[in-house]
C-alpha cells in the first residue's frame, strides 16, 4: 500500500518542505508507492512563477516538476488550505488534485509521514 | 501483558537534542519498546536530528548526555544508528572518510553511528513491521 508523504511546511524558511520531497523521491526511486499530501503553509508549494532568487534559494517549483520522472505516484493538495492561502484549482501545477483531507482520505494509505 | 505481536520498529529522529525533546522521547519509547519484548530494527536520524549524533556536543555536566545515552544504548543492544548524509553534510556532521573527501579541519560522527543515505529510511519502512517519528514539535 501506497506511503502519504505530508508536507505542512511552507517552502522557504525551513528545510523541513525541502528534506521531505527528498523522502518522496528516495522512497520513488526504491519503487515503493508514494502520494504526496501538500496541507497548511505547504501548499504554496505549488504556486506558479516562483522567483527564490533574492533569499538566494533555489525555486522549489523547479524541484517539484521532478515529481512524475521520480514516479511519485500522486500529489494532493489540500483543498481548505488551498482556500486559506488563496490558491485557485486553475492556478495549480497539470497534475496536481485537490483533495478533502480526512479519516476516509487517510484510511487509503499503508503510513503517513512528515518529515519534521 | 499477553497476546501482544511482538512488533519491529524503525526509530526516526528528525528532532535535535538540546532544542527539542525528539530524541528523549525516542530513548524512552526504545527501552519500553524492547522491555516489553518488541526489536529495535534501526534508528534513522533525519533533518535536525542528525545532531544527536555529534561527538562534539557538551552539555553542562548535570544534564543528559543525549548522544552518549543514545550511543550507549545503540551498543549495549546492537541496533544500527543511521545519520542520513545529506542532512548531516549541510550541518557540519561528517564521518572520516567525508573530513578528507571535503577536506574539513575535523570528523565528529559519534559511533556507532554511521552515515547513509535515504535508502536506509526506506529499507526500514519495508523491513519494520512500524516506522515511528519523532519530531521536534514546532
Amino acid at each position: 500500500m501506497t506511503m502519504l508523504l505530508i508536507v505542512d511546511q511552507a517552502p522557504y524558511g525551513t528545510w523541513a518542505g525541502r528534506e521531505a520531497l527528498d523522502m518522496a523521491f528516495s522512497m520513488a526511486a526504491f519503487d515503493q508507492p508514494i502520494t504526496l499530501l501538500f496541507t497548511g503553509a505547504g501548499v504554496n508549494w505549488l504556486r506558479q512563477g516562483q522567483d527564490a532568487s533574492a533569499i538566494q534559494q533555489k525555486s522549489v517549483e523547479k524541484n517539484l516538476s521532478a515529481a512524475p520522472v521520480f514516479g511519485i505516484e500522486a500529489i494532493l493538495a489540500d483543498r481548505a488550505s488551498c482556500v486559506r492561502y488563496g490558491l485557485n484549482a486553475g492556478d495549480l501545477p497539470q497534475g496536481v488534485a485537490l483533495a478533502t483531507v480526512n479519516a476516509d482520505l487517510l484510511a487509503n494509505y499503508a503510513a503517513a509521514a512528515f518529515s519534521g | 501483558m499477553t497476546d501482544l505481536k511482538a512488533e519491529s520498529f524503525t526509530l526516526v529522529i528528525t528532532g535535535a537534542p538540546y532544542s527539542s525533546q525528539a530524541p528523549q522521547t525516542a530513548l524512552a519509547f526504545a527501552k519500553a519498546a524492547l522491555e516489553q519484548g518488541h526489536r529495535i530494527d534501526r534508528v534513522f536520524l533525519y533533518g535536525d536530528g542528525v545532531y544527536l549524533a555529534s561527538a562534539l556536543v557538551a552539555p553542562p555536566s548535570d544534564e543528559t548526555h543525549w548522544p552518549r545515552a543514545w550511543s550507549g544504548f545503540l551498543e549495549e543492544h546492537a541496533v544500527p544508528g543511521i545519520a542520513c548524509i545529506a542532512s548531516a553534510l549541510r550541518r557540519g556532521l561528517v564521518d572520516e572518510s567525508e573530513k578528507q573527501r571535503y577536506e574539513l579541519a575535523a570528523a565528529n560522527l559519534l559511533p556507532p553511528f554511521v552515515l547513509a543515505g535515504l535508502g536506509e529510511w526506506v529499507e526500514g519502512n519495508i523491513k519494520s513491521s512500524r516506522t515511528l517519528y519523532f519530531h521536534a514539535g514546532n
